[in-house]
């Protein structure tokens, strides 16, 4: 558009339905708006967003009547994109364009009061147009994209995103914390509901992970620091040391066998010991054992060369800090599973009987302490009856627990439950429940042939307490059969409560390192919870499985996959364009007092020592206009909201005597 | 928390409600003593009436419940100075509404409404404190141990009572309702053995209407939880409410009535309210507890012999129980 051209506005009032004509009268905004400076045309339709209504929009624009658009509906944040793409194919720059809000803002708050719905809605009216009345037409800059992916966790979601990725060509570099890959799922004996041995259909993708020539797999590593943007984050990496040389080690387990330090297993949630010098787990990946340097006491025995024969023990270690570029981040950081000793009635912890879902699910694993037959802490016999706890710790609204549902309790306890009672057909086990949540494919099918054949007695109600035979070591306990709706008291062997599932103790770190959300339950928040579930609101960074939220295996491998698809979507097309709201600086105005860069919450703004001027990159830039409002010679203005364009919206409103 | 109000003279409106003044007169007397070795400040509470009970008054119609609390309330706002009740269920009563009042601006308006007709007004500007919580936060467990010289070495069963733990969002407790131990702290302060026992958290029977509506079913609570207490081996019972005191003290010869066959042996443990046994622990003569010595008076408390627990601790005291 030429400067000369006269500034000609089309202001275009959706009924949106009967959301905003219900209340509003909008032929009288159309009549309104035309009165407005700069107005050429005033339409009003029944969905602007519909094709018809876009087109009616384009053919104004070609035959030359409008050179600006205000469209009146809903939320930018609904159809902005939408508006924009309309006016762009229309040959019009897309930044000539505002959108007033008088749907969310004006029909749907005022209801009741259809006469201050329709002011407020002309309110808005004229301030979007006195603004798009001083926009200026922006290009949005192309940056280009790493074809290179950083997936952060490697569980079954990690090792699922990076094999996609790595197997469309692109490098991944696969950052887990732990000594091995695997994750959470590699502690579960069988997967529900189809009772496949999880490490019979894990162990094997953790094969190919290593395997993988583009997966740069890099294990007992965290991620230090994280710069950039989409399509260039430069990110450091801290490999933790193992005290182990990873090039000389093969695994052999002769200093396992020889180190005299006994520690509990993690791994078996601590139901186990392993050494000082350890592997979690026979078929870890990499087969490479760490030393455990909290326990280690350093008495030499695995460094003797007689123990370690390639002499691979290095108590010298030190951390290393490796640098990376990638264009995108995955984030698979999993779960905690959640710590019951908060719930005193049902006393984990104080009494030996009361385990977790997970302790039960390494008690049946046949890798696990008891070699797959279950027995309870206190005797070591095998337990004749056992009840399962559901509910604990989620759906409940109590300070300090979880109000959601964690989605696999119900089918885990089932699982076991079945497992257990195929292994001793006389015990006796019930299951207490809310309402059983057996929602995926397959699962209510399981939930039928567990209930009706397996003799497990379902009980509706929550337990209240359980309380201990100190002689015996039996449970007592107590609940509410919902159904029957009186008070019932048992006494059991065994008491496993099913716990749900929490988002991890250092998930604030990792937010704060790639600059996502949480959502108030602590999960990562997703940039839509229906349409964009697999990204955040930081573009180039996506999330997948239980990081985002609970779910079971098959969600978990789906949003791995999706989010994989999406990461690949960026890097495939090798260039990124990024919204131009960047701002920029005036070097003649600009004093060199750095105000800016020190109130920078992106770190976009450097200083040039040899002109003496701020200055800033486009790219990393968010936008927040933070900058432009510090800087004290005014010499900041951020495109789109520059002082100007905000302030013909303010006079707009102010010179009517608005409705504020 | 301790070392901050440590200089600070505290002070509080010092709330009686009805079954101390009626019944338990040697809780006051205990209390007093007890807070006036502290340097505690108590402002009396001039025209208070009854909380109402929570679970009487509530049940039946909650804004007249909410009123005569509030006026009650108002009552402190003037003094200036938290209230402090020695109830649970004037705690129960009173920090309830005074949160309702707080939050809830409709159900303000109606109570402001009918208190203007007696020139009052809800403020919202005072704090409802019972008397363990001031002892555990205001004056601090570790000035009370300091002033706790004497260990009394007796084997406690405490009882929390309801209204003291839940609901647990506008309790000062960290939300623990299921396994709390402040009040065994502050027992365990004076040299006393907190025993553990089954169903410790539940309710005296009293509450909630129970005890005037259904006496018998009421009974069985307080059946049940002596029972327990029997069988852990307590010398006493100690607790922080007049009310569950009554049912324990009073509800015991009752129980030893109505279920003089299913229990066997008749109960006699005796009933304690913390601060008298803080009390003696301090140093405080047994009359400035409260401790009455010739309890068998006919239809004056305390009605279960406390002289079993007592000698053990005036054992200790060094004092001669026939001679106190």
């Amino acid at each position: 558009m030429k400067e000369n051209d006269e500034i000609k506005i089309g202001v275009y009032v959706c009924s949106c339905g009967i959301n905003i004509a219900g209340v509003i009268d909008v032929n009288e905004l159309v009549e309104f708006a035309k009165t407005l400076p700069h107005v050429a045309i005033a339409r009003n339709y029944k969905f602007f967003c519909s094709d018809n209504g876009q087109s009616m929009i384009k053919k104004d624009i070609k035959d030359g009547l409008v050179n600006r658009v205000v469209v009146a509906a809903c939320s930018p944040r609904m159809h902005e994109p939408t508006f924009r793409n309309a006016i762009e194919e229309a040959g019009l720059n897309p930044f000539l364009f505002a959108q007033a809000n008088i749907r969310e803002h004006a029909s749907w708050v005022n209801m009741k009061d259809p006469e201050g719905a329709s002011r407020v809605a002309k309110d808005h009216i004229r301030m979007i147009v006195a603004k798009v009345s001083k926009l200026e037409p922006l290009e949005r800059p192309k940056v280009k994209v790493e074809p290179k992916s950083l997936v952060i966790g490697a569980g079954i979601a990690g090792m699922n995103a990076a094999l996609d990725l790595a197997n469309q060509g692109f490098d991944v570099y696969l950052v887990e914390k732990e000594p091995t890959i695997g994750g959470h799922m590699a502690q579960l004996d069988k997967t529900f509901p189809t009772m496949d041995c999880s490490s019979c259909i894990l162990t094997p993708k953790m094969v190919d992970v290593s395997r993988n020539p583009k997966i740069h797999l890099m294990a007992y590593s965290e991620v230090d620091k994280v710069d950039g943007y989409v399509g260039n984050f430069d990110v450091t990496i801290r490999q933790k040391a193992k005290y182990v040389d990873a090039d000389k080690c093969t695994g052999c387990g002769a200093c396992a066998e020889e180190c005299p330090v006994t520690v509990p297993n993690e791994f078996d949630m601590n139901l186990s010991y392993r050494k000082a010098i350890y592997v979690p787990f026979p078929q870890a990946v990499p087969n490479i054992y760490t030393i455990d340097m909290n326990h280690c006491i350093k008495c030499g025995i695995c460094a003797s060369p007689n123990v370690c024969e390639p002499g691979a023990i290095d108590y010298d270690q030190k951390d290393k800090f490796i640098d990376i570029k990638v264009g995108t981040i995955i984030v698979a950081t999993g779960y905690d599973p959640y710590n019951p000793s908060q719930l005193k009635e049902y006393g984990y912890g104080k009494y030996d009987n009361v385990i977790t879902g997970m302790e039960m699910e390494r008690l049946l694993s046949s890798t696990g302490p008891t070699l797959g037959k279950p027995v309870r802490p206190s005797d070591l016999k095998a337990p004749h009856s056992i009840a399962f706890i559901q509910c604990v710790g989620s759906r409940n609204f109590r300070p300090g627990m979880h109000s959601y549902c964690s989605r696999v309790c119900c089918m885990y306890a089932m699982k076991q439950a079945r497992q257990y009672k195929e292994k001793h057909p006389d015990s006796q086990i019930y299951i207490f429940y809310i309402d059983i949540r057996a929602f995926g494919k397959g699962y209510e099918e399981f939930y039928e042939v567990t209930s009706r054949e397996y003799g497990i007695m379902f009980i509706r109600g929550r337990l209240a307490e359980i309380m201990e035979d100190k002689e015996t070591k039996n449970l007592i306990i107590r609940a509410e059969d919902t159904l029957l709706q009186r008070p019932i008291e048992l006494t059991v062997d065994m008491v496993v409560l099913s716990i749900g599932l929490e988002a991890r103790k250092d998930s604030d770190n990792i937010a704060r390192l790639l600059s996502i959300q949480k959502t108030a339950d602590g999960f990562f928040m997703e940039a839509h919870p229906k349409l964009r579930p697999v990204d955040t609101l930081t573009d180039g960074i996506f999330l997948a499985g239980v990081a985002q939220g609970p779910k079971d295996i098959p969600d978990t491998v789906a949003q791995a996959k999706g989010a994989a698809s999406s990461a690949s979507i960026l890097m495939a097309k090798g260039e990124v364009a990024i919204e131009p709201y960047y701002s920029e600086v005036n070097e003649a105005l600009c004093a060199g007092c750095k105000a800016c860069q020190s109130m920078c919450p992106f770190g976009a703004i450097s200083f040039d020592e040899r002109k003496k001027v701020a200055v800033i990159n486009r790219a990393k830039c968010k936008g927040c206009g933070t900058c432009a409002a510090t800087c004290p010679t005014g010499a900041i203005s951020q495109n789109h909201f520059k002082t100007e364009q905000i302030e013909a919206e303010i006079m707009a409103l102010l010179k009517y005597g608005g409705t504020y | 928390m301790v070392t901050k109000e440590k200089n600070k003279k505290l002070a509080y409106s010092f709330y009686l409600g009805c079954v101390i003044p009626n019944r338990y007169p040697m809780i006051e007397e205990a209390t007093r003593n007890v807070l006036n070795e502290f340097g505690v400040d108590l402002i009396e509470m001039n025209g208070a009436t009854c909380c109402p009970a929570p679970g009487v008054f509530r049940s039946f119609d909650i804004p007249t419940w909410e009123t005569i609390g509030a006026r009650n309330i108002t009552i402190a706002e003037n003094n200036g100075k938290n209230i402090l009740t020695m109830c649970n269920g004037c705690y129960g009563t009173l920090l309830e509404v005074n949160h309702q009042l707080k939050t809830d601006p409709i159900k303000r308006k109606f109570v402001n409404t009918q208190l203007k007709k007696i020139n009052r007004e809800f403020k919202g500007t005072i704090k409802v404190e019972h008397i363990i919580e001031v002892l555990y936060y205001d004056i601090g467990l570790e000035t009370i141990k300091e002033h706790a010289l004497k260990k009394l070495g007796l084997k406690c069963a405490i009882h929390y009572g309801c209204h003291l733990l839940k609901p647990a969002e506008i309790r000062p407790w960290g939300g623990e309702t299921e396994d709390p131990k402040f009040f065994d702290e502050l027992v365990e302060a004076i040299g006393c053995e907190s025993v553990e026992y089954k169903d410790k958290q539940m309710c005296c029977g009293a509450g909630g209407g129970l005890r005037s509506a259904v006496k018998e079913a009421s009974l069985d609570f307080t059946r049940h939880k002596l029972e327990m207490i029997r069988e852990a081996g307590a010398d006493c019972i100690v607790l922080a409410c007049p009310f569950c005191h009554l049912q324990f003290d009073l509800g015991q010869m009752e129980v030893n009535n109505i279920f003089r066959e299913q229990i066997g042996e008749p109960f006699e443990i005796p009933v304690f309210y913390y601060t008298q046994l803080l009390g003696l622990s301090m140093g405080l003569t047994p009359d400035q507890c409260g401790l009455v010595k010739h309890h068998n008076m006919k239809g004056v408390p305390p009605f279960i012999s406390q002289e079993k627990a007592l000698r053990k601790v005036y054992d200790v005291l060094g004092y001669d129980y026939d001679n106190v």
